[in-house]
């Protein structure tokens, strides 16, 4: 039990920047695979704002954020759009995934590896859950989650930007002729994802400690949850991390940390055979 | 005089080209093996450095030769070939000091299993398309890396084999027929398992090329260009693709074991996401999909990442800034996107390019025959007129039969209850207007989709439920809508792949290459001149298929189609775009092969065309059957008439 509910909590960090990736594949095609570091740079960030003494802490956290989106625009524009011309074109992949090493080098040259205390949203303690005592930093991270969920969900349903993003994917040539740039969408998609990746940055550090290998683990589990539960569904990251938070606590708490991971790898490849589309991806059957 | 030479030994020569160009490769790779392995032997203290070095280019290029099978062929961008370099370096060490295995055994052992475990991870992924693989392979990237620094049977931060566990941190050198192999770690010791590692790797590498420049490479090609092309030139995708995975993994797993005896101990530092990134880089920067690209690539990444040579560059940015600056991983970074952005083709490809721009039309590869003036039509189609002459009277007559066949997409119908019957030696049109169903229909036949109600016969056979390549391989073939082609590959090269090799070849037979290959080889391009004069271009030959005008991609694709040797040949819209001229071409060709016993099902807006080759017609409209007869019948009826022309009722009224 106590394995069952730090894993539904643990989860909270996975489907947030899962759902960063689910953003910008529903609207591109393409994901970032530097958003782990990207998720380091807001811990540093919040380290460099942490001294503004003259900055209450909702806007220090607001200045991150902001900064990440900044930064995904900036990632969209310079290492995916010259990088995706064409659906036969995957050099995005490669792009991103250099760009992550220049990050996690330059961030270990510039400030070691290791962990630097980060004061600007800690919650220390435990909290009750269940008759289980909860980190509860933990279970802010999860709650953040499920409400960038909700509004992302209700956001794609009930508003036109939920059309919009969806059409830019199905057919870009279309809505560029509609008036609406598939760029902008896609910067708008990218700088959103990474501002997801930068408040979990800040979340995570301010757990742990910044470090310039913060990203790495949180990507891998984030890329396990997106393909768990689907890279097309806005409900996919949460439901996936739910499952995969649970598989790995629970086999951790039996076999050790080290086999909780692999686990976590066996339940995805479990689910790409029985359900290739996710657990609550949508399956259609693209007429060619 | 000479010029007058019989075709046989015009072959000769071709073949001798290839086998000297084969010879040629081989002669270069033991060079560079002997230029390696005469220092080796020295056991000189002062060249143990450096042989440590190349022996690691060698680890590296053989994995990376593997890798661009799977992610410069096929396209399938694996981010996890570290992971599999480690595995098989891993279990061979284990399996030899742990279980006792005999080293060799071990190393056999080590590469079938890393195989398998490739195999299977793609057997559980490729249903996939997008980015899912290379997020999986990251992951298992990741997780090796994580198993091998934690558990505690590998030795965990201290290595494998270690004193504390093992007694002694080397493993024990290989011993065969009296011979014990010498790692390069001690001077005044000859460094004999180099060779041993040269030789291995020389046939590796001999195997890699043969795969690649094969009809099984060539397949790999076709699926990096496009899966639904792939699977209609009879491959079995799928299975290739598990395929090529399982042979990627093996020889990654062969690299580890070549760094396992070179060090005779191993690290987990060594063996951490970046050697992934590493050896990705190794392909794209050297040429992804060219024979030499990732060996070339691999002797620079390992030389940059090994010897000194980005010092002066980490120098120059720390006078800048001595906390802000970038070392060996991070310049790896910049150079992956870099060569991205300016290089895409890699150093072997850009070369290639500029040789291929430079040299002009004339240096063309030897492949290309000058159509040594064969009788053209003298062998084609397997089924000459005797089919044509058996008309219309046996229930036996009908080739394709289409009944009742029902398919939507979502929730859309796309085709309702479709009816099209097409008898053997005829020409039969589909027409109708845009978006009535018929490339659907196409698609339906070679198995495309699955269909939702209905049935369809082939030779009497029942087809729907059958996978594309099964539907091809029993003798269907297409042209597309817009042509498929390997734009940067000779219209020869096109036409090649084409034939029934492609999807059938056995992997073990393209990796030996038996003398029975360079015979095939030799037919191949004889029949690929053949089919490239019949379509008319058989002048072009060594053009490039991109750079080929429309109207002569359109008969490329023709003639790639009857490579298969198809006895139904679906041409979906083969006139658009054609001038007049081109358009009275494509008419007399079709006769021509019609005459030859080739039955074809023509999907086309053009009435010219279609009232001047076609013995039927069905014309649709959404989705649906509205007429069906010969082509005056079904261009007199008034349904056809509104439904293409909008006619109003009130003209009739």
């Amino acid at each position: 039990m106590d394995a069952v509910v730090s894993g539904i909590v643990l989860a909270g960090l996975y489907a947030l920047v899962g759902q960063g990736l689910v953003l910008t594949f529903v609207t591109t095609r393409t994901l970032n695979f530097a958003s782990g570091e990207l998720l380091a740079v807001g811990g540093f960030l919040a380290l460099g704002v942490g001294s503004w003494s003259w900055l209450p802490t909702p806007g220090k956290l607001a200045v991150v954020v902001l900064v990440g989106g900044v930064l995904g625009a900036v990632v969209h524009r310079w290492l995916v759009l010259p990088f995706a011309r064409g659906e036969h074109d995957s050099r995005w992949l490669l792009s991103t995934v250099g760009v992550s090493y220049v990050l996690l080098n330059l961030f270990t040259n510039g400030e070691g590896a290791n962990p630097q205390r980060v004061e600007l949203t800690r919650n220390p303690g435990t909290v009750e859950l269940l008759g289980v005592g909860v980190n509860r930093q933990s279970l802010v991270i999860a709650v953040i989650a499920v409400v960038v969920t909700l509004a992302l969900v209700a956001a794609s349903r009930w508003t036109s930007g939920g059309v919009v993003m969806r059409a830019v994917a199905e057919d870009p040539r279309t809505v560029a002729l509609m008036g609406i740039s598939p760029r902008l969408v896609g910067a708008v998609a990218y700088a959103g994802a990474t501002a997801l990746a930068a408040l979990a940055g800040v979340l995570w550090a301010s757990e742990v400690g910044a470090t310039p290998g913060l990203g790495v683990h949180v990507l891998v589990s984030a890329f396990a949850v997106a393909v768990i539960g689907g890279l097309t569904s806005f409900w996919g990251p949460l439901v996936g991390a739910v499952v995969f938070g649970v598989v790995v606590q629970v086999s951790a708490y039996e076999l050790g940390a080290l086999w909780g991971q692999v686990a976590g790898l066996v339940l995805v490849i479990v689910v790409l055979v029985l359900r290739p589309e996710g657990l609550v991806g949508r399956r259609v059957e693209a007429k060619l | 005089m000479s010029t007058t030479v019989p075709s046989s030994s015009l072959l000769d020569r071709v073949r001798r080209g290839e086998a000297g160009r084969d010879l040629g490769y081989l002669v270069v790779l033991l060079a560079a093996a002997a230029w390696i392995a005469l220092p080796a032997l020295s056991g000189d203290g002062t060249t143990l450095a450096g042989t440590q070095t190349t022996a690691v280019v060698v680890a590296v290029a053989v994995a990376a030769a593997g890798l661009n099978l799977l992610s410069g062929h096929a396209r399938l961008i694996s981010l996890g070939q570290g992971a599999f370099f480690a595995i098989g370096a891993y279990v061979s060490a284990y399996l030899a000091v742990d279980s006792s295995l005999h080293p060799v055994l071990a190393i056999v052992v080590a590469i079938v299993v890393t195989a398998a475990f490739g195999g299977l991870l793609a057997l559980c992924t490729m249903r996939l398309r997008g980015p899912a693989f290379a997020m999986v392979t990251l992951v298992v990237a990741i997780l090796t890396e994580r198993v091998l620094a934690e558990w505690a049977p590998l030795g965990r931060l201290s290595g494998y084999p270690n004193t504390l566990d093992h007694g002694s941190g080397l493993m024990p050198p290989i011993e065969v027929f009296g011979t014990s192999l010498e790692p390069p770690l001690f001077a005044g010791t000859e460094a004999t398992v180099v060779v041993a590692i040269l030789v291995v790797a020389v046939v590796a590498l001999v195997g890699y090329r043969n795969v690649a420049r094969s009809a099984w490479g060539r397949s790999l090609h076709a699926i990096g260009t496009s899966e639904h092309l792939a699977a209609h030139l009879g491959v079995n995708v799928f299975g290739r693709k598990v395929a090529v995975m399982a042979l990627a993994s093996a020889y990654g797993a062969l690299g580890g074991v070549f760094y396992a005896q070179v060090f005779a101990h191993l690290q987990p530092e060594s063996f951490t996401m970046l050697l992934s990134i590493t050896m990705i880089l190794a392909v794209i920067l050297g040429g992804a999909g060219t024979v030499a690209g990732p060996l070339v690539g691999a002797v620079i990444i390992v030389l940059l990442q090994r010897t000194d040579a980005l010092t002066p560059l980490v120098d120059l940015q720390r006078q800048v800034s001595d906390t802000w600056y970038l070392s060996t991983p991070g310049l790896i970074g910049v150079l992956l996107v870099l060569t991205l952005a300016f290089l895409p083709q890699g150093i072997v490809g850009g070369l290639g390019e500029l040789v291929h721009r430079f040299a002009g039309r004339g240096a063309g590869p030897a492949a290309v025959v000058s159509t040594p003036a064969t009788t053209p039509a003298s062998t084609p189609a397997s089924t000459p007129a005797t089919t044509s002459e058996v008309t219309q009277v046996d229930a036996d007559d009908v080739l394709l039969a289409v009944r009742g066949v029902s398919k939507s997409f979502g929730g859309i119908q796309a085709v309702r209850s479709a009816e099209l019957v097409v008898r053997r030696g005829t020409i039969h049109a589909v027409i109708g207007p845009n978006g009535a169903g018929k490339t659907t229909v196409a698609n339906l036949v070679t198995g495309v989709y699955g269909i939702d109600g209905g049935e369809i016969t082939f030779d009497g056979r029942r087809i729907d439920g059958r996978r594309t390549h099964a539907i091809v391989r029993s003798g269907v073939a297409r042209t597309f809508q817009t042509p498929l082609l390997f734009t940067h590959a000779s219209a020869m090269e096109n036409v090649l792949a084409g034939f029934p090799d492609t999807g059938r070849l056995p992997l073990v037979r393209a990796w030996v290459k038996d003398p029975g290959q360079y015979r095939r080889t030799r037919e191949l391009n004889a029949r690929a001149a053949e089919l490239l004069a019949l379509v008319g271009l058989g002048e072009d030959g060594h053009v490039e298929a991109g750079s080929l005008p429309y109207g002569k991609q359109r008969a490329l694709e023709i003639a790639r189609a009857l490579a298969s040797d198809p006895r139904l040949l679906i041409l979906d819209e083969p006139a658009a775009g054609l001038n007049t001229a081109e358009t009275a071409e494509l008419g007399r060709l079709m006769l021509t092969l019609r005459e030859q016993g080739l039955v074809m099902v023509v999907v086309e807006h053009h009435m010219d065309l279609v009232t001047q080759v076609s013995d039927e017609v069905t014309c649709m409209e959404s989705g649906a059957v509205l007429a069906h007869g010969t082509a005056a019948e079904v261009l007199a009826e008034p349904a056809v008439v509104e439904a293409y022309l909008g006619v109003e009722m009130e003209e009739t009224a």
